[in-house]
Order: C-alpha cells, then sequence, then structure tokens
C-alpha cells in the first residue's frame, strides 16, 4: 500500500475507532434502565482497562460512564488530537513530534498519578480528567503515522541503504 | 532485509505478562490502561535492545499490538482465581455507587451482578478474551509506537560500502 493511502486509513480508523470507543462509554450508563444486559457488557468490556470506581467518575443520566475521570480525559484528547492531527506541521524525518513535547504533555498526568498512587495527595475528578486530556491531545500524533507506516510496510531507509544482506 | 529484524515475540511475551498481571491484579489495577502502555514500551525497549538498526514507529506499534494480546491472554487466565476477589469488589463498587446515586437507584439493583454479569461459561470466557485483546491491542500499539520514539533510536553507523565523498585540500595559500 502507498504510504499516502495507509496515512489516510489510518487517520480514519483511528478516527472512527475512537469514536466508537467513547460512544461506548457512554452507552453503558444510557442504557443502564432500558437494556440492563447490554449496559453489563459495556461496563464489561471496559473493567479490564479501568478501576470504574463510582467516586472517580463521571455520572450519565444518573449512572456511572464504563470508565473513571482519567481515562475519559485520555480517550476524549485522543478524539481532540485526531481532529487537530491534520493541521500538524510537517516534521522533516520520522513525521513524529520531538520528544519533550511528549515529555511535557506527559508529565501532569505523571505526576498526578504518582502523587495519588502513593497517597501524596488527592486530587479531583476535574483534575484526574484535564491531565488526561493533555495527554490524550498529543497521543495521535505518534500513532497515526506509526500506524501509516505498519500499514504502508515501507523499508527502513537504514536498510534499504545497506542493500540486501549476503 | 528480514534477517535484520529481531524477533518480537520475546520481548513483546515478556512486556504482555508484566502488563497482564499487573493489570488484573486488584488495587494494582487502579492504574487502569496505563500498565498495558508501560508493558508495551518495555516490550519496545527490550527490542531496541536486540535490534542493530534503529526502529521506526511502525515496528513499534506491531509489537505493541503483540504485547496487548499477550496481556489480555495474561490478565484473563490471571481472573479466573481472581474472580471470587473482583465479584467482593464489585460488590462493594456497587454499594458504594448505591451511595452516590442514592434515591435514583432503580429497585432491585442489590441482585444486578447476579443477574447481568456474564458468566463463567466458556462462550463468554472467550468472548472476553476476544474484546479485552481488541482493547488492549489498541492501548499496546500506543505504547509501542510511544517506545520505539523514546527507546529506538541507534547513532547512525559508517556504511561500508559507500565511500565518503573525496573532499579536494584546500588550496595553498598564494606564497608572498
Amino acid at each position: 500500500m502507498q504510504r499516502r493511502h495507509a496515512n489516510t486509513l489510518a487517520y480514519g480508523l483511528t478516527l472512527a475507532g475512537i469514536l466508537l470507543w467513547l460512544a461506548a462509554i457512554a452507552a453503558a450508563p444510557l442504557l443502564r434502565r432500558a437494556a440492563p444486559r447490554w449496559s453489563a457488557l459495556f461496563y464489561t468490556v471496559f473493567a479490564p482497562v479501568c478501576h470504574q470506581r463510582p467516586e472517580r467518575s463521571f455520572f450519565l443520566h444518573g449512572f456511572p460512564l464504563a470508565v473513571c475521570g482519567r481515562c475519559l480525559g485520555i480517550y476524549a484528547g485522543i478524539l481532540l488530537g485526531t481532529l487537530f492531527f491534520p493541521l500538524r506541521r510537517r516534521t522533516p524525518g520520522s513525521g513524529l513530534p520531538a520528544l519533550r513535547t511528549l515529555a511535557v504533555f506527559t508529565l501532569p498526568i505523571g505526576l498526578d498519578t504518582l502523587g495519588n498512587f502513593l497517597g501524596l495527595w488527592s486530587t479531583g475528578d476535574g483534575v484526574r480528567f484535564a491531565t488526561g486530556l493533555l495527554w490524550g491531545v498529543v497521543l495521535p500524533f505518534f500513532f497515526i503515522p506509526a500506524v501509516g507506516e505498519a500499514l504502508s510496510r515501507e523499508r527502513r531507509p537504514e536498510l534499504a541503504k545497506a542493500g540486501p544482506k549476503t | 532485509m528480514s534477517d535484520q529484524r529481531p524477533q518480537m515475540i520475546v520481548p513483546a511475551l515478556i512486556g504482555g505478562v508484566v502488563a497482564g498481571v499487573l493489570s488484573g491484579v486488584p488495587f494494582l489495577n487502579c492504574l487502569c490502561c496505563l500498565w498495558v502502555i508501560g508493558g508495551a514500551m518495555l516490550a519496545a525497549h527490550l527490542l531496541a535492545r536486540e535490534s542493530p538498526v534503529s526502529l521506526t514507529a511502525g515496528d513499534g506499534a506491531v509489537v505493541g499490538v503483540l504485547t496487548g494480546i499477550f496481556a489480555a491472554v495474561t490478565d484473563t487466565l490471571i481472573g479466573i482465581p481472581l474472580r471470587g476477589v473482583n465479584l467482593a469488589i464489585a460488590r462493594r463498587f456497587m454499594e458504594r455507587f448505591s451511595e452516590f446515586a442514592g434515591e435514583g437507584m432503580p429497585s432491585g439493583w442489590e441482585s444486578w451482578l447476579e443477574q447481568d454479569m456474564p458468566g463463567p461459561g466458556p462462550a463468554w470466557f472467550l468472548f472476553g478474551l476476544l474484546i479485552s485483546a481488541v482493547i488492549f491491542a489498541a492501548l499496546g500499539a500506543l505504547g509501542g509506537v510511544l517506545g520505539a520514539s523514546l527507546f529506538g533510536k541507534k547513532p547512525a553507523a559508517p556504511s561500508a560500502s559507500v565511500p565518503p565523498p573525496s573532499i579536494p585540500p584546500p588550496p595553498a595559500p598564494p606564497q608572498a
């Protein structure tokens, strides 16, 4: 597959995937009264990747979302980053952002998670959501080019330069 | 080309088992998806250590997907003996949930767990494993990409087949 087509496919898959993901998170509480079995299924789907504690979750129609506030922030950030992705500046080389950019966006969630985990402090849902959102925004800028590259199966520049091994 | 590409299975297995165990143990799983992302970053680090060439972001994505699948299997297997513990935690979750929801709780909520939670049958087990594998693979891909970006760069080695460009010596200064 050509790189250009692979990048478009990667972007489309990421956008569709994150929209589906967020819809499933919201479906769990929305279906709680009308279709409790389907609602339980959605809660169960997200159980392996989130503690789902209600006191750390946002509520919708009287029931907690299928993931906690921090996880919701990460996924909402991924959606936001995916929407902004086409506006990025083209960077030479790998096309990925600089690592210091990742560090800046990771520092708040890293510090807050560590502090909460060690019991040093306890932040509210708003802060948890905000730090997750900040981290999530930068992730598509790494993820989409990587998936595009994996789909296009381009030869590595180093290997192409070195030629076939004898 | 493939002979220079290191085997991804072993790093993915190590990262996947670590992530699956940490995701499956109660209390430790409060870090949510970060364990899977971290396990995939570990796998990318191990892969980069073995690789003679720089890892691409695509390599990171592939090893991350494999890590996520291994993590899902490990997490599901760990969940079998811990099912009782997890159900007890879920019951406490529902009790706290009822305190938060107050009067908004529908009648009969106490029996939700027994009525609605998927049972231990093989069909539910396989379905749960499949869903976990898909979700963990997506998160693993993310972690693998981040890991490849962080650990995958190698210093460019001078190529033996391409001679360095010949640079002519600078012209001698004019004799006075």
